[in-house]
């Protein structure tokens, strides 16, 4: 199980998240001070990132077939970066970053350690 | 021109909108608000599904995909169909989806 | 130099481009042929688009101060591969210079000011 408040200790954590397969939100933890975020936000990134990563898979596929460049399949994960704060998911756990604090490398290496349930 | 097809069985509200996404006409069991996110979502997927379709064609090679004539959406029990510049949303118990599908080709090109 | 040329130049980047919002123009510097600099362009122009509508929908759902929308950009990230995209220009970056936030960083510094709606 991933450590959500392990999660939320990264640069500019303003929430932690885990997610089904189909996009539905399972567990979360939100930073205090982070405004306009809750449960209902998150639920709905979740599907997003879930929409966005079956799509870059199967870009990946026909990509890594047409050109013969390999190293984008299977996707791991994808990204969402806004005004503000950014949103990485890996397998299925994800956490929201600000923009300005965020260390993306360090959180996908995060991620990746305890992104699978 | 759009209440001819509000008249279809299980058609709930169709909208128009312009090429830039703009809200041009609507009607049905949705408010103002209502319909002019609908135009706004059509024509978001519709460029979607544009730039999915580009992609199935570059990958498969297979002539036909490009430009997409339409596409659907289906829920449980509604479902959203839309050709060229027209949306509509429609009840899946009451709509038959050739129907809407044809009469949506036809009135994109009134 | 250009935005894309001070990409292509920087270590870990495979390639970097631009697309119109279009779909009818494409520019790209790196070690992708011309080829698979358009197809990676059709790519990124599909996911930008889809992403924008998704982001979108959710500035519906967020509260006042979040920080989520408008959409600016996303990151797909491979085994080996990661694809980043902020506005209208992508970036093919090799996972093993670690290079993602100094690129992200360039990238949202200078197109800050680009516009969002896509045209």
């Amino acid at each position: 199980m991933a450590d959500l408040d392990a999660l939320l200790e990264l640069p500019g954590a303003r929430a932690a998240f885990t997610f089904n397969d189909r996009g539905e939100l399972r567990e979360h933890r939100i930073a205090e001070g982070a405004e306009g975020l809750d449960a209902t936000v998150l639920d709905l990134l979740c599907h997003m990132c879930v929409a966005n990563t079956a799509i870059a898979t199967m870009q990946a596929r026909g990509w890594e077939r047409m050109t013969g460049m390999e190293g984008f399949y299977p996707i791991e994960g994808f990204g969402f970066v806004g005004l503000e704060w950014s949103a990485l998911t890996h397998g299925h756990c994800g956490v929201v970053l600000a923009n300005d604090e965020a260390d993306y490398e360090a959180a996908y290496r995060a991620l990746a350690a305890r992104g699978e349930p | 021109m759009i209440r001819r097809l509000l008249a279809l069985d299980g058609v709930l509200a169709v909208c128009r909108f312009r090429d830039d996404g703009a809200f041009v006409e609507g009607l049905g069991l949705l408010d103002e608000e209502g319909l002019r996110r609908l135009a706004r979502f059509a024509h978001d997927y519709k460029r979607m599904v544009q730039g999915n379709a580009d992609q199935l064609s570059m990958f498969t090679g297979m002539p036909g995909w490009t430009p997409p004539g339409g596409w659907m959406v289906r829920g449980r029990a509604s479902s959203v169909c839309s050709v060229a510049n027209l949306v509509c949303i429609v009840d899946n118990g009451e709509a038959n989806l050739k129907e809407v599908m044809d009469a949506l080709a036809e009135a994109a090109h009134w | 130099m250009s935005l894309i040329s001070e990409l292509a130049a920087m270590p870990g980047v495979i390639a970097a481009g631009e697309y119109s919002y279009r779909g009818d123009r494409y520019v790209c510097r790196g070690r992708l042929d011309d080829e698979d600099a358009r197809r990676a362009s059709i790519m990124c122009r599909a996911t930008t688009m889809g992403l924008h509508m998704q982001a979108d929908i959710l500035g519906g759902f967020c509260g006042e101060g979040c920080g989520l929308v408008p959409a600016r950009g996303w990151v797909v990230r491979g085994p080996r591969f990661t694809v980043c995209v902020v506005a209208n220009v992508f970036c093919f970056l090799d996972n093993e210079a670690g290079a993602l936030n100094e690129v992200l960083a360039l990238m949202r510094e200078r197109l800050a000011d680009a516009p969002t709606d896509l045209v």
